[in-house]
């Protein structure tokens, strides 16, 4: 099967996935704690979501193997006046560049992007004044877990993969979502568009070795120095 | 008479472990030593983690970053430095890094904190990595290291230190101040807990142990890579043993290190994968469904009713 026709499929059996385990898992670990405890149990779930993502590679691992794998996908060089770029980077960068689009637009434009915004900033406030929250989250599962999966589909044309190769993605959406801000996708694309700079550059400045040190030197860096994002608006009252 | 007998209970167990532990070098053969040594070593690791993680509640994902800063330590002055020097330093060394790090650290909150720890020591992981990649060292290998007797009881003191000082904390008036803090820090602070100070000071301490226990595993495994001891399974491990366990006192450790700790010399070997699965269960089915851990269902029905 194309990666373009797998990448739909994909991205639904991905939300479907996030909806069961929203339902399944997420929902039960919500509805036992204290609402002033928000801090311990957003700890709670990092743990249970990589005590999930462990059981899954290894899983994953078992069924077909540990090995790196990859497939050669539309790998002819496209060219536009002096601009060359291989056809499977193009793809990914179209369907990537269109999810973002839409992601922005939806949270950005829609009564539910707001109730979403509403929800992250104040959730038991949201409530009282009608935001449906539990519809709410299971949508933001929903749309998180299918464009993660989509992500998946475009990086599997252009690099080998493993069970094992997700973790690095994962701490790099941690440095975009921390320079970015919550809730705000605009900004989150610019933190990414900068990430994708300081690793580029910085491996070509100093070595392949480095590349690591940068991802999580820049993690650490945004943490620290810009724990409410780079664009961070002062609100707290 | 019905109030003792849990304690005694409790009593007779660490008695038990302490005796066979002690008893294990004069009487097993080198694969029973090294399994009471593995043991040793994550009853040190997850006692020293207990005393930051499970008294703030600020979860550290990267508790691995002392056992191998420990490990680079004992390498690095491989042979330069008496290790009576050596292992005692790299606990010092661990300590001023935690206390270095610390206070920006301690700042960040909730899952925040638990990726920030993770992200620290892969940095710190891939910094020493490149560091050596640099110099030409790929891996090194450490020649005339004592022998197992030796890292064996080396190990089983600083088991006990760790027990001696998790079980110090807590039932220390400073314990108390991390418990007040872990169950509301802005209400903790108004009452006058000295907040910053506390979380700092428990950072420092969980810190120099498992500095120690990397220079000594360091000593044990004779050979080393950046990649071996700066494992992140540790720091999973470390929290597994710990959740499983439950409770906040050196109780709870104990009971996850032997449970988990036996299981995985049974698994590791010939299913690391399957070793591995069950390692992430046990995550989310205690994180989910038993929070307290096996402590928790050990001593409810005694203490009548939850919290």
């Amino acid at each position: 099967m194309s990666p373009l026709l797998a990448a739909p499929v994909v991205a639904l059996a991905g939300a479907g996935l996030g909806v069961a385990l929203y339902r399944g898992v997420f929902a039960r670990l919500i509805a036992r704690s204290a609402p002033a405890q928000a801090a311990r149990l957003e700890g709670n779930s990092l743990l249970l979501f990589f005590g999930l993502s462990i059981i899954v590679q290894n899983v994953v691992a078992l069924a077909f193997t540990p090995n790196n794998r990859a497939y050669a996908w539309a790998g002819d060089v496209l060219r536009l006046g002096s601009v060359a770029m291989t056809g499977n980077r193009l793809a990914a960068l179209l369907v990537a560049g269109g999810v973002c689009l839409g992601v922005a637009v939806f949270l950005g434009r829609s009564v539910f992007g707001l109730a979403m915004r509403a929800v992250i900033e104040r959730r038991e406030a949201a409530q009282v004044v009608g935001v449906d929250v539990d519809r709410v989250q299971w949508v933001a599962f929903a749309l998180g877990f299918g464009s993660a999966a989509l992500a998946g589909v475009l990086v599997s044309t252009l690099e080998q993969f493993s069970p094992f190769s997700g973790f690095p993605f994962t701490i790099a959406g941690f440095i975009v979502i921390i320079l970015g801000g919550l809730g705000n996708v605009t900004a989150g694309l610019v933190a990414a568009l900068l990430l994708g700079a300081v690793e580029t550059y910085g491996v070509a400045l100093t070595s392949a070795n480095w590349r690591s040190v940068l991802l999580y030197g820049s993690f650490v860096a945004a943490l620290l120095l810009f724990p409410n994002g780079l664009f961070a608006r002062r609100l707290r009252a | 008479m019905k109030d003792l007998a849990p304690n005694a209970w409790w009593a007779g167990l660490w008695a038990a472990t302490l005796a066979v532990l002690l008893a294990l070098p004069f009487v097993a053969n080198a694969y029973l030593v090294g399994v009471g040594l593995s043991l040793l070593m994550w009853l040190a690791l997850t006692q020293s983690w207990c005393v930051l993680s499970k008294m703030t509640g600020y979860v550290s994902l990267g508790h691995v970053v002392f056992y191998g800063l420990g490990a680079y330590l004992v390498v690095v002055t491989w042979q330069q430095l008496p290790l009576v020097l050596a292992v005692p330093l790299a606990g010092l060394l661990a300590a001023a890094f935690a206390a270095v790090v610390g206070l920006p650290v301690l700042r960040v909150r909730g899952p925040y904190f638990v990726i920030l720890t993770y992200g620290l020591a892969e940095l710190v992981k891939f910094s020493v990595m490149a560091g050596e990649a640099a110099s030409g060292t790929a891996s090194r290998i450490l020649f005339g290291t004592p022998e197992l007797t030796v890292v064996y009881f080396a190990m089983f003191a600083l088991a006990l230190a760790s027990v001696a000082l998790f079980t110090w904390v807590s039932r220390s008036r400073f314990g108390h101040g991390l418990r007040s803090l872990r169950e509301n820090e802005e209400a903790a602070e108004t009452l006058g807990v000295p907040v910053a100070r506390y979380k700092l000071l428990a950072y420092v301490l969980s810190a120099a142990i498992p500095a120690m226990v990397g220079a000594v595993m360091a000593l044990r495994s004779t050979y080393f890579v950046v990649g071996q001891v700066f494992d992140p399974m540790i720091s999973v491990t470390v929290i597994a043993m710990a959740i499983l366990g439950g409770g906040d006192n050196a109780r709870g450790p104990l009971v996850g290190v032997l449970f988990l700790g036996l299981l995985s010399e049974l698994l590791w070997a010939s299913a690391p994968l399957l070793y591995m699965i069950v390692l992430g269960a046990i995550l989310v089915v205690f994180v989910l469904l038993v929070p307290d851990g096996l402590l928790g269902l050990f001593e409810r029905p005694r203490a009548g009713g939850r919290r």
